[in-house]
């Protein structure tokens, strides 16, 4: 299992490479540059020009792109090109903004989702599984940010019980969870959509499975056969959803970062595109893609936590 | 089962104890002034970089200038770090007497210290090197100078009249006094971590979320009576409204939107901040383009254009109609009134009244009687959108048909000053006349080609504007009140070159359009908010909180 972690993550350096290339091409692509947004609409074409040469954007494409290589090399992504902090530093500090978010997000998408899907495929055509399947659809339908709007007008305002404003201290424990319930909840039920209806369809496809069968013939407890028998191997394809889906929820978390004001990499990104900080951007870019292979590469590990027959080569 | 219930009621039990301690601490209040600008980030709060509106809120809170625009009303100038000066016969030598006890704020390890002439002489040297201010175009053709400690002198190469002196060393941009020793020691960090002379004191920065100021309780006006000021980060609208809602937050920056205005004006304890000076829209045509190289065509569009429109569009309780280049109430503006009276006498139309007929009959004349199609690239922001989508839908009734292309604010600020489009709506607020003329109609500002590349979009200067063959340039007035001491005449020469570019429909002055802000009504500000450069409402020493 070590080896295949490592050439996992051996496999993703191109994966990463791919994404710098693209990210690094495309915004020096696109119309402006920091020069121009560091000194704004009032600066002379002059002054601009000096400080671009300051910035080493004078130079060829290649030339940056080799120095960014040979930064990211050594661990380094540099400075932002428009406040000059080093970026490592803000990637520390948003990060567990927007990791705590996610996390909180599949928490809430699990534990809503699972016994709903479950629930609402046990009881296939009743009233409650046009219920579940109902308020599925809705939650799929939301956008991210409208949901956030809503719950923080009905727990923020109407119900005073959350603030709205920031991600709270994050060396308070109690500060930071208090900031971190109503994003959390508004990523957790886009995410508690998709895994009821992931779970509901994947107990569904397994109830008529001649195991399934077997155990009731048993005549073991129906409880049995389903926490033991059919869950168990239902929870596979829930697995690999909420792998993808929590790729999903990264995007997801960019809005919601935004509307309620966190501090986190959604932000950063956001910031950093808007004032074409170049280094910035590609370092939130990467971060974002290294996420994606680690969670790529967890749920491939978790498979086999959960079936022994998933062998790693 | 029991065990694995007990264990949840514990879970759920600590929680919310801990949720009720964030409740608790999250009501507790005190005198620190929350402000949230519209903003996802910093870009840069070194004063001399800083430009945008969440970067000026915060320098201004930091630092302080030799002279202040008086607290809301920037007509006037008064003392600040200068408690006097003098300006010689001839306008070129200015001498500031500089305020004893005047304290730099304690940085890192550092417990602050006296300013003295040295740190000013730094700062306006800093302030003229282009690679340390993106105001240095400002400060050319001055030297400064300490004659002592409390003595600085100012040496002219041209003599400058106090309407256009002043405001380099006002607290705006390059006048706010960067002192030398936190600014050398620091180096690349001043740009995250200021040092100045103002009210408050700069204490944290958290990324993406707000910036912690503290009060400066050795600020030689008086100790303020906040006991800070923390500015957030927040980009999105309705989160600062319900902040606001919420009473997270004291004072939110609001769009330039009259529905806004109502609706926070109708929110109880919410009170509304309408002021200016604003920032004035003008649409520049540029002559280099086909068929805006045509006189005709222009006046065409000046005469199929409603202001009034415009602004019910805008909104009328945060805009308002204006009639030149420069904005009223800068010095150099130009009346309705008075463009109605020079009109007549010059038997001229300086006003282009909307008059549907007359702009037909012009492009009739012109050899448009069908009209003619163009494409503009405009900016994603609302300030932009909302006016000019109404130019568009008049244009149209005139058989004008302009295609609008989006594109995020910066590629259309690369886009316009590539030379890139025929018209250009362009809002903003310049310090004085002669910077405002200087980029606009002078020739050496002509976008890609000028001396001096800046915003003369138009290229008036060095194209042929009136449609006689020649040339037409208004270059010699600007230069020649620039050089001049005698105020009234510099005014005079503003209106003269700013009449000839409403001759020649170079430019049609279309609104100015007011800053909007949201507060509790227990936030006073300490002054008569008329109008401020901070482009947010100033908070400094008098700003308090009354409940």
């Amino acid at each position: 299992m070590i080896g295949y972690t490592i050439r996992r993550v051996l496999i993703a350096l191109p994966t990463l490479l791919v994404v710098l290339t693209i990210t690094f091409v495309l915004v020096r692509i696109a119309p402006g540059d920091p020069a121009e947004v560091r000194l704004g609409d009032y600066a002379s074409k002059e002054a601009v020009e000096a400080l671009r040469k300051e910035m080493g954007l004078d130079k060829s494409m290649w030339v940056q792109y080799l120095k960014t290589l040979k930064g990211l090399l050594k661990g380094d992504f540099g400075r932002s090109m428009i406040n000059g902090r080093p970026i490592s530093a803000d990637l520390k500090r948003s990060l567990p903004y927007t990791l705590e978010l996610t996390l909180l997000g599949i928490i809430f998408g699990a534990i809503f989702g699972i016994p709903t899907g479950v629930y609402t495929a046990l009881r296939r055509n009743t009233f409650a599984d046009y219920i579940g399947r109902t308020l599925s659809l809705a939650g799929l339908s939301f956008p991210t940010f409208y949901l956030g709007i809503l719950l923080m007008l009905a727990f923020a305002i109407k119900i005073p019980l959350f603030p709205v404003v920031g991600g709270g201290d994050i060396h308070n424990f109690a500060d930071n969870l208090h900031h971190l319930v109503l994003p959390g909840l508004t990523l957790g039920l886009i995410m508690t959509a998709y895994v009821t209806r992931m779970a509901r369809s994947s107990v569904l496809n397994l109830l008529n499975e001649d195991y399934v069968r077997t155990a009731r013939a048993k005549g073991l407890a129906e409880r049995k056969v389903i926490y033991i028998h059919l869950l168990r191997n239902a929870l596979l394809p829930i697995i690999a959803l909420i792998g993808i889906y929590s790729i999903v929820l990264i995007g997801g978390s960019v809005m919601v970062e935004i509307v309620f004001s966190r501090p986190g990499l959604g932000k950063m990104m956001i910031g950093a595109l808007k004032q074409r900080d170049y280094t910035t951007l590609q370092a939130v870019m990467i971060t974002f893609a290294g996420f994606v292979v680690l969670i790529n590469l967890i749920t491939d590990l978790a498979y086999g936590l959960i079936d022994p027959r998933v062998k790693y080569k | 089962m029991k065990k694995i219930k007990e264990m949840l009621l514990t879970i759920f039990g600590i929680g919310f104890l801990f949720f009720l301690s964030g409740t608790l601490a999250f009501g507790a209040g005190d005198k620190v002034l929350r402000l949230a600008m519209d903003a996802a980030d910093i870009a840069d709060i070194n004063p001399h970089f800083a430009h945008t509106g969440q970067d000026r809120a915060i320098v201004h809170l930091i630092f302080t200038g030799l002279v202040r625009y008086r607290p809301g009303d920037i007509g006037e100038f008064e003392p600040d770090v200068a408690e006097s000066w003098e300006v010689s016969e001839d306008g070129l030598t200015w001498t500031f007497h500089l305020r004893k006890g005047v304290m730099v704020h304690p940085w890192k390890n550092n417990p602050g210290y006296e300013l003295t002439s040295e740190d000013v002489v730094y700062s306006f040297q800093t302030a003229a090197d282009k690679a340390k201010s993106a105001w240095a175009g400002e400060y050319a053709g001055m030297t400064v100078k300490a004659l002592d400690p409390y003595t600085v002198q100012f040496k002219l190469e041209k003599p400058m009249s106090e309407l256009l002196f002043l405001p380099k060393v006002a607290d705006y941009a390059g006048g706010l006094i960067i002192p030398k020793k936190p600014a050398e020691e620091l180096g690349e960090d001043f740009r995250t971590h200021p040092v100045g002379t103002g009210p408050f004191i700069f204490k944290e920065y958290l990324p993406k979320e707000k910036v912690v100021t503290v009060r400066n309780d050795k600020f030689y006006r008086g100790m303020p009576k906040l006991a800070g000021v923390e500015v957030f980060l927040m980009a999105d609208l309705s989160s600062r409204k319900f902040g606001l809602q919420s009473k997270e937050l004291d004072v939110i920056e609001g769009p330039p939107s009259q529905p806004w205005v109502e609706e926070m004006r109708a929110l109880p304890g919410v009170e509304v901040d309408v002021f200016g000076p604003g920032e004035a829209g003008v649409l520049h045509f540029n002559l280099k383009k086909k068929p805006f190289d045509d006189i005709k065509v222009r006046r065409a569009i000046g005469y199929a254009l409603s202001r009034d429109e415009v602004v019910t569009a805008i909104g009328k309780a945060i805009a308002n109609p204006v009639f030149s280049e420069i904005p009223q109430p800068q010095p150099g503006f130009i009346t309705y009134d008075e463009a109605k009276l020079r009109g007549r006498q010059d038997k001229k139309d300086y006003l282009y009244e909307f008059n549907r007929e007359k702009a037909r009959k012009l492009l009739t004349e012109a050899g448009f009687s069908k009209g003619f199609k163009t494409e503009i690239y405009l900016t994603e922001r609302g300030e932009y959108q909302v006016p000019m989508q109404n130019v568009v839908a008049q244009l149209r009734e005139s058989g004008i048909n302009v295609k609008l292309t989006v594109v995020d604010h910066s590629t259309y600020h690369h886009n316009i000053r590539a030379d890139m489009n025929p018209i250009v709506l362009y809002n903003c607020w310049r310090p004085t006349a002669d910077v405002r003329l200087t980029y606009f109609a002078h020739s050496d500002s002509i976008v890609v080609t000028g001396k001096r590349p800046n915003t003369n979009f138009s290229h008036v200067g060095k194209e042929d504007a009136d449609g006689d063959g020649k040339v037409d340039s208004v270059d010699y007035l600007i230069d020649a009140a620039r050089d001049l001491l005698n105020t009234n005449g510099q005014k005079a020469l503003w209106k003269e070159a700013q009449f000839n570019l409403l001759d020649w429909c170079v430019a049609y002055p279309l609104f100015i359009k007011k800053f909007t802000f949201a507060r509790q009504n227990y936030v006073d500000w300490g002054y008569d908010l008329q109008s401020t450069l901070v482009l947010s409402p100033q908070i400094n020493e008098l700003t308090v909180i009354t409940k």
